[in-house]
């Protein structure tokens, strides 16, 4: 037995491969991206001269489109912790307790907006929320609302919320699914127990089940925080960070410096402060969420 | 429950899940409409003259077909790869015996934290040094190495709760490291690599920012170009817009409806041994 878990062989071959790819397309990269943040690169290939930390102090110190970038992030997280995750527990307990074939049946179209492609749903909703066209200004006319029709993704001040509001819609079935799937874990006995000592319907769910979805409830908190900092595409493609930085991301922010505003090196100095935050991010954000959970 | 609040928890699910698929009605919806039918104050249209021309652009101009292919191909090369990589790291974390165990472990671990957005720059130039950008390989690479952490991640969860016997026993009957994995272990994580594979699926099929920072060729692009092509060509020609939409999304929600089952499955298992 020994022998065989032991084979040098077959643990070479088994990680060997895995290892380099990654080595190719992560920590090589890196290590690329720290060379050039050190420098004044306008493109790759081109030459360039040794600037020194010059690109970090003018990034953290004199760039506030970095800074309202992470701000971005963190409100778009809160948005998820705050909105999303409360409605997909709500609708998780609710599906739970439905039963039957139509269990199954919702289940199954919550989720369809998570297999559409980010492409699809960026040019939908650019199209939904068109000041022209689109039908969410047409519903709010139709509703008697025609007053607060409006260029949702147009106008600065509501850009970020739209924003929100479909990356909620989009990601809704994920949400909805990880925590209906922690419910089904939950042993009826449970409940059971609970309404012989007199707990029902919400003061029952809000003293059992959340408290017994807490490992479920840190695990997504932790993953709304990354996904909400990572946020590239769907921004790409509706805003690009605009009107004037309202929806600015890093990811897009670092993207626009490279390929459209020629500043190579600058941009990979944001890549290595991005990598660093979302280090940090996850570091801190399952520190904060363990302790919580040890009070149940 | 009783039987009314039953009803009306029905009645109410009922209703979300109308205003949830609103946006996918609409599209399809609209899909059919000429483009100054656009303009009416309606929100929904019954098309009366359904333009059906529409999706004959979106099929020809949007290269259906063609992107279709690319895409099928590079997603099912990166599920394939992802699988085996996996499985055979997950293997090798869980149950070898070796030095560096837990350090490559967390490092592979990293790659989930890990924005690809950050990396994208250095890869390029990396790729393209390779001569691996407008090439298959270069989509790829990096879809596996993407896939790969989570994948693994996934695998050593579910592996840790096999019980050990079933290799012991085929240990005795004389069965090498590579039969043990590929034909014992393989066929008892199949919940897990089930999570593995559709997550990898969803992933690469629909993954658009490195497929547009490393494809400029026109023959090798997948699906969401469909997409991203017409909004130049057919600026104005929503109608066709529209149908290059609803037309790359059917085979997601095919391949989804099919396999629906086994998805809620796959994520439940990993949920609640992850």
């Amino acid at each position: 037995m020994q022998k065989v878990f032991n084979n040098k062989m077959a643990i070479f071959l088994f990680v060997f491969p895995g290892i380099l790819l990654f080595a190719l397309t992560f920590l090589v990269p890196i290590v690329l991206s720290a060379y050039y943040s050190f420098r004044d690169t306008l493109s790759p290939g081109t030459p360039s001269a040794f600037i020194g930390f010059a690109n970090y102090t003018e990034l953290l110190f004199h760039d506030s489109r970095f800074w309202l970038a992470l701000r971005n992030a963190v409100l778009l997280g809160l948005g998820f912790i705050l909105i999303q995750h409360p409605i997909a527990i709500f609708f998780a307990i609710m599906l739970d307790r439905l039963g039957g074939k139509a269990e199954k049946w919702f289940r199954t179209i919550f989720f369809i907006p998570c297999v559409i492609s980010v492409v699809v749903i960026s040019k939908m909703w650019l199209s939904l929320l068109d000041p022209t066209f689109g039908a969410f200004n047409k519903m709010l006319d139709s509703l008697g609302l025609g007053f607060l029709k409006h260029a949702w993704l147009g106008d600065g001040s509501t850009a970020l919320v739209s924003m929100l509001f479909i990356l909620i819609w989009a990601g809704f079935g994920w949400g909805l699914l990880f925590y209906y799937a922690g419910l089904k874990g939950i042993p009826d006995d449970m409940y059971e127990a609970a309404s012989l000592d007199g707990a029902s319907g919400f003061r029952l769910h809000w003293r059992i089940t959340v408290p017994l979805l807490s490992p479920v409830i840190t695990v997504q908190i932790t993953l709304a925080m990354i996904t909400a900092l990572k946020q590239m595409e769907t921004v790409f493609l509706t805003t690009n960070g605009g009107p004037g930085d309202s929806t600015q991301f890093l990811a897009v922010y670092l993207y626009n410096k490279a390929f459209s505003a020629s500043q190579y090196g600058y941009a990979n100095a944001i890549s290595i402060l991005f990598i660093i935050v979302c280090l940090l991010a996850t570091y801190l954000s399952n520190k904060l969420t363990r302790s919580d959970a040890t009070e149940f | 429950m009783t039987k009314s609040t039953k009803t009306i928890l029905w009645v109410f699910f009922l209703i979300v899940a109308l205003v949830q698929l609103f946006p996918l009605i609409w599209l399809v919806d609209f899909s059919f409409l000429s483009s100054n039918e656009f303009y009416s104050s309606s929100v929904l249209k019954w098309p009366s003259d359904p333009q059906w021309q529409n999706y004959i652009n979106a099929w020809v101009d949007g290269k259906f077909l063609r992107y279709f292919i690319n895409s099928a191909f590079v997603t099912s090369v990166t599920i394939l790869l992802t699988v085996i990589l996996s499985l055979t790291l997950g293997y090798a974390f869980t149950r070898m015996q070796w030095k560096l165990r837990s350090v490559f472990f967390t490092i592979i671990l990293l790659g989930i934290m890990i924005p690809i957005h950050a990396t994208l720059l250095p890869n390029f130039a990396i790729f393209k040094a390779l001569g691996l950008t407008n090439s298959y390989l270069g989509l790829i690479l990096p879809y596996t190495a993407v896939s790969v952490p989570l994948g693994t991640f996934i695998l050593t969860g579910f592996m840790r709760s096999i019980p050990r016997a079933m290799e012991e026993s085929a240990v005795v009957d004389g069965a090498n490291i590579y039969r043990i994995v590929f034909q014992i272990i393989a066929p008892l994580t199949a919940p897990a690599l089930v999570t593995v594979i559709v997550t990898t699926f969803l992933n690469c099929w629909n993954e658009f920012i490195m497929a547009s920072t490393f494809l400029s060729k026109d023959a090798l692009k997948t699906l969401p170009f469909s997409v991203m092509n017409f909004a130049g060509q057919y600026s104005s020609d929503y109608g066709s817009q529209f149908a290059v939409m609803v037309l790359t999304s059917i085979p997601a929600i095919v391949i989804y409806a099919i396999f629906n089952e086994q998805i809620t499955k796959g994520v439940t298992a990993g949920a609640v041994k992850g």
